[in-house]
């Protein structure tokens, strides 16, 4: 479970990234955060991990109190919370394996990490994290030969390494192609009911987030204005966080997953028949 | 296609002549200023002036007079200064030409630069230019031995260098230190220890432990080279880390990887290709910058060099420089191999 409270983000420069924000996300559950950029969905995110530090209130991860400050038990934090990127953040020049293995790092020693000389374990979780999203067989390719929703895949990958109970998702699939956005979206939400790991996850294409989440949480100006259901993210819910009216550039269209349609939203008919 | 009607007519579309926008002129008023500038440069230039030569201008009922080279120099500034507003180049293109030529002038007039002293030396180059030309070729092979010494000292130099050099670039680079102190305090020793040249170095190492008279020549040598390679690889690497993809820095901090495992897994594959370049390239600097110092007793083919030079037996000194290129362009050859390898 993670709790925000009263949580403020002020940046050094004097931007106000969040404010005032109370939330709880409770174990298991698959949140999408919504709203236009420069929103704050970022800073939520980065929040929860400490790669951006909050300068007010209180927040919980689990039953651990973030503190931002203490560089140790900001990695002890990070290693139960595991982030995945819009430009996948991969090192293209290694191995899918040994960018799964970096997954591993806060469980394994220095010098181990230095040499690049893992444990058997660590390898075989790695080997099974590549399993989960279905690219064992690329584990010794190198991660620049990779399709896009490939190195996705090998970050949700490294991810799981960490053994996570939280994933924090900043736009994973923003910048992949309609099919595959919805390929890896399905891997994720797949991978976090098989695992029950709680999952933020920020979009920008509101079907998408309607298709897989369970909850959607709408921001603007660095506040929380509607946090419900999916089922209650109507149109004019959402209209209403954005403060215009919804574009085709709000949904990515393409396949959704059958059965998780919800009434009332741009996925066409046609396609739900997969 | 002949014609403008023509050009604009393709199938059935017509595309319509938009008038072409004109390219901006540049400030007359500025280009005034810069030859009033260039006018002060010529005055500096001939308070300032060592040669006499004055050029004559006879203008029938009076004779001017005026000094011959800094006329030679505003004549060229203004027509440079001609050109580039014909050819609308901006003010502050105008002004770099401007001080490109002032510059030059300056600097080429204080330290006597002239090319016209040459040929008055003839008779002193002719007979080693002679003997340059005509190598004693038998001698390379009997220097062979401070051949392999030069070349071990230029492989232990880099190769210590380097790894030293990898460490302080990291801790020097804001992206990969510690702390910001850290980095700048790094960053200041670099600095002093490559504002001191590598013969500083071997003369520092020399006078400190001795030189080939001691028989610690090498040992001299492969120090100075090294600070000397310490100071290019932590320079050119930490510019290389500062420019890295941060992405897969901050996955690595977002997994909870300590600062040494960062950098080790998410920035030390991203710099190792330009790491080898540089680590090749300070190895060829080594070769060449051995034989200068050999001049300051640190052993090797500069030694060697010396000597011939002190015998005036040019045509021996002809054929270790000859030996030299031939070796630098080895080992050039062998690292852009390498580099096409690796990229």
């Amino acid at each position: 479970m993670i709790t925000f409270e009263n949580i403020d983000v002020v940046y050094p420069n004097g931007y106000k990234g969040l404010s005032n924000v109370n939330l709880q996300i409770n174990k298991g559950e698959f949140v999408a955060i919504v709203g236009l950029s420069g929103a704050g969905k970022s800073t939520l995110i980065r929040t929860v991990n400490g790669l951006v530090p909050f300068t007010s209130g209180t927040l919980r991860v689990g039953d651990e109190v973030v503190d931002p400050r203490s560089k140790a038990k900001l990695r002890r934090l990070r290693s139960r919370v595991g982030m995945i990127f819009q430009s996948f953040n991969l090192v293209t020049r290694v191995s899918v394996l040994n960018n799964v293995l970096v997954g591993r790092s806060a469980e394994t020693p220095t010098w181990r990490s230095l040499l690049g000389w893992y444990r058997a374990e660590d390898k075989e979780l790695a080997f099974q994290s590549l399993e989960r999203v279905g690219i064992v067989d690329k584990a010794y390719m190198r991660a620049s030969s990779l399709s896009g929703g490939q190195q996705q895949r090998v970050a949700i990958a490294r991810v799981l390494a960490q053994d996570p109970e939280v994933i924090l998702a900043d736009e994973p699939v923003a910048s992949l192609d309609p099919p595959t956005a919805h390929k890896v979206m399905r891997d994720l939400r797949r991978i976090q009911q098989e695992l029950g790991i709680t999952t933020i996850v920020n979009m920008h294409h509101l079907d998408l987030a309607r298709s897989y989440a369970d909850r959607i949480i709408g921001m603007r100006a660095g506040e929380v204005v509607f946090d419900g259901p999916v089922e209650e993210a109507t149109d004019a819910v959402i209209e209403e966080v954005y403060q215009r009216s919804l574009t085709a550039e709000d949904i990515v269209a393409g396949d959704a997953v059958p059965g998780r349609a919800v009434p009332g939203r741009a996925v066409p008919a046609a396609k739900l028949q997969d | 296609m002949s014609t403008t009607a023509d050009a604009t007519t393709r199938g059935s579309a017509t595309l319509e002549v938009t008038p072409r926008p004109e390219a901006p002129r540049p400030s007359g008023l500025v280009y005034l200023g810069l030859a009033g500038l260039a006018v002060l440069a010529f005055i500096l230039f001939w308070a300032t002036r060592d040669s006499g030569d004055i050029l004559l201008i006879p203008l029938g009922f009076v004779t001017l007079w005026a000094p011959l080279y800094p006329v030679i120099g505003l004549a060229v500034m203004l027509l440079t200064l001609l050109v580039c507003y014909r050819a609308r180049i901006g003010t502050m293109g105008g002004f770099g030409a401007l001080a490109f030529i002032t510059m030059s002038y300056w600097a080429g007039s204080t330290v006597n630069f002239t090319l016209l002293e040459i040929p008055s030396r003839w008779s002193n180059v002719e007979p080693r230019l002679r003997a340059f030309l005509d190598p004693n070729w038998s001698y390379i092979w009997t220097v062979r031995d401070q051949w392999l010494i030069t070349i071990s000292m230029a492989v232990v130099a880099t190769l210590i260098g380097c790894a030293i050099g990898l460490v302080l670039a990291m801790l020097a680079s804001p992206v990969s230190s510690p702390n910001k102190g850290v980095s700048q305090a790094i960053k200041a020793v670099n600095s002093v220890v490559r504002s001191i040249p590598d013969v500083g170095w071997a003369l520092l190492f020399v006078a400190f432990i001795g030189g080939t008279a001691h028989g610690l020549g090498p040992m001299a040598g492969v120090l100075a080279l090294l600070m000397f390679n310490i100071g290019i690889v932590a320079k050119l690497l930490s510019e290389t880390i500062d420019s890295v993809n941060p992405g897969p820095v901050e996955a690595a901090d977002a997994a909870g990887a300590n600062l040494t495992q960062r950098n080790r897994l998410a920035i030390l594959p991203q710099v190792l290709p330009g790491f080898v370049s540089y680590g090749l390239y300070v190895f060829e600097l080594n070769i060449r910058a051995s034989a200068a110092l050999g001049i300051v007793g640190v052993g090797g083919i500069g030694s060697a060099m010396m000597l011939q030079l002190n015998r005036f037996a040019f045509e021996n000194v002809a054929a270790i420089l000859i030996a030299l290129i031939l070796v630098v362009l080895l080992v050039d050859m062998f690292s852009m191999y390498i580099r096409r390898k690796l990229l």
